[in-house]
């Protein structure tokens, strides 16, 4: 558990290769032009001719279909389904469950709105398969984004496993002190204050700690921050940038003109 | 480093937790510090790493001054290039930021923006010096505690500081932990840069230091080389502790087997007493 920290995938691929910040861009451009294109098949054409295509360039075509049916594809099926049932549009009824209608209209708005949030989350899947953390932070901090702010965003994830380590820990040494934690729901959330006490005042004497130690290696230095790792941005980056924010205007600019 | 006359008091205290602490450390000099708890010894560290006064607020009255520089004078950031602070538990010194050993030791030198080619030497230097290039692709989360200490100190190690301060660097460390630690303490003594450690177990400073100062209340109550301090009456009555040697020879003392003047601190030294033991009966 702990070697694995994040969903990076190291792989050697076109997609890996591209800097972080073009990914951003594509993932920012993809949901922008599927929730704001003013045509119906924009989204699921995006994700066919697009996004899977994509997880095949970046080699990671395995690890996002996993991902796809075990969590997005869920996922967004509910939310298909909990549209489809309870949006009261249109009059062309095609069939009733009990007293609830499925028209046409329903059906259609449920498909796009589930289709977008597909779009949108595979979009960010690919690109948190592709892309390590740190050099996504390290472009972000070279482009001007504060230390201070990528260092929380950062930390935060790595932080994160071993704070649920460290509760699974006092979990048991509460229990093994006679916690009831199996019982009935009340008797559960009163046992949470044993649990929340420690882990919350342990983690304040550690913030304390870490904050020493960090500044013990020169986090607020005045210095302009340097970085280990060369992150190419090349021509082809910018391009693609350039490409996908003149796309991003293009779609706007239809939707209105076509509205 | 010269310190005159320093006393500090923390926020919403009414006692200093140092008094009136007058020290000069020479360069290259190996100073261990020991001390009952609530003596000032984490303090004085944080003193002279300069997190006192820049980080804990409070009144800091008297000089502390590290090669020529005086800390109110300087900023924290600045400071820390030339003391190095490394503490107890080597899990809170882990930035966090980082997925990769290597990052991890990268870390202060991106922040203090030294140029790429010259981080990666610096950090396969110091990673050779503390005997952990194995490591260097490892998350440091999945390390051992002893291996995470290193990592810990190497991190600051890197940053190339005149003063390494260690505040109990193995207090959390089983044995093993432990002697790797000491060992890379050692190294860096050897190599001539000035140590001052904070360290409960005697045994391991008898061996290793140039001089060993006792603190009490926020003072300084003995300050010597190790074999007069460590063997010192007043400390067992001040409740500091002691090297197991020096307890075995004091009860050599009152059964009439130890006929050395001076009591031994380390374990060559409780030997070749003993032996004298030997050839006394062997002449006799």
């Amino acid at each position: 558990m702990h070697e694995r920290l994040s969903f990076y995938i190291k792989r050697d691929s076109a997609l890996h290769h591209l800097n972080p910040l073009t990914k951003l861009t594509l993932v920012f451009g993809l949901v922008l032009i599927s929730f704001l294109s003013p045509w119906y098949w924009t989204p699921h054409t995006l994700l066919m001719l697009v996004i899977i295509p994509l997880s095949f360039i970046g080699k990671v075509n395995r690890e996002f279909f996993r991902a796809f049916l075990r969590l997005i594809l869920p996922a967004a099926s509910f939310l298909f389904l909990m549209q489809a049932f309870f949006q009261p549009i249109g009059g062309h009824v095609i069939f009733k469950i009990w007293f609830l209608d499925i028209t046409q209209e329903s059906l259609m708005f449920a498909f796009r709105n589930a289709i977008r949030i597909i779009v949108m989350v595979s979009s960010f899947t690919l690109f948190l398969l592709t892309t390590h953390p740190s050099e996504l932070m390290s472009d972000l901090t070279r482009r001007g984004l504060p230390g201070q702010f990528a260092y929380v965003i950062i930390s935060t994830l790595q932080i994160l496993p071993q704070m649920q380590a460290k509760a699974q820990t006092i979990i048991s040494a509460q229990r093994s002190r006679g916690l009831d934690t199996q019982s009935s729901f009340f008797r559960r959330v009163g046992s949470l204050g044993p649990l929340v006490g420690p882990l919350v005042f342990g983690s304040l004497v550690e913030v304390e700690e870490r904050a020493i130690a960090i500044e013990a290696r020169g986090f607020t230095s005045t210095h302009t921050k340097t970085s280990l790792y060369d992150i190419p941005d090349t021509n082809l980056d910018r391009t693609i940038r350039w490409i996908l924010i003149a796309l991003v205007i293009l779609v706007i600019a239809l939707k209105i003109w076509l509205s | 480093m010269n310190l005159q006359n320093v006393t500090y008091k923390y926020p919403l205290t009414e006692t200093p937790a140092l008094q009136n602490i007058s020290l000069q450390v020479n360069d290259g000099e190996f100073v261990a510090i020991i001390g009952p708890n609530g003596a000032g010894k984490s303090t004085l560290c944080y003193t002279l790493a300069g997190f006192v006064p820049h980080f804990f607020k409070g009144e800091l009255t008297g000089l502390v001054e590290v090669a020529g520089i005086e800390s109110h004078n300087s900023s924290l950031s600045e400071w820390v290039l030339n003391v190095g602070l490394a503490f107890q538990n080597p899990f809170n010194q882990i930035s966090g930021a980082k997925y990769t050993v290597f990052e991890e030791l990268a870390f202060g030198l991106e922040n203090i923006g030294i140029p790429r080619e010259e981080m990666k030497t610096r950090v396969e230097d110091a990673m050779k010096l503390t005997d952990i290039s194995d490591l260097a692709e490892r998350s440091p989360y999945s390390l051992s505690g002893g291996q995470q200490q290193r990592v810990a100190l190497t991190s600051i190690l890197v940053m190339q500081p005149k003063v390494l301060v260690l505040d109990e660097p193995t207090s959390q460390m089983d044995p093993i932990g432990t002697r790797e630690v000491f060992g890379v303490i050692r190294r860096m003594a050897e190599r001539g840069m000035t140590v001052i450690l904070v360290e409960h177990k005697v045994e391991w400073i008898a061996q290793f230091a140039d001089r060993v100062i006792a603190l009490k209340d926020g003072q300084i109550f003995l300050d010597g080389t190790p074999s007069e301090v460590l063997t010192s009456p007043l400390l067992q009555e001040n409740g500091f502790g002691i090297s197991r040697y020096t307890s075995v020879a004091r009860k050599a003392i009152e059964m009439g087997l130890w006929k050395k003047d001076r009591l031994p601190i380390t374990l060559d030294e409780a030997v070749e007493g003993f032996s004298l033991l030997n050839t006394d009966e062997t002449s006799s």
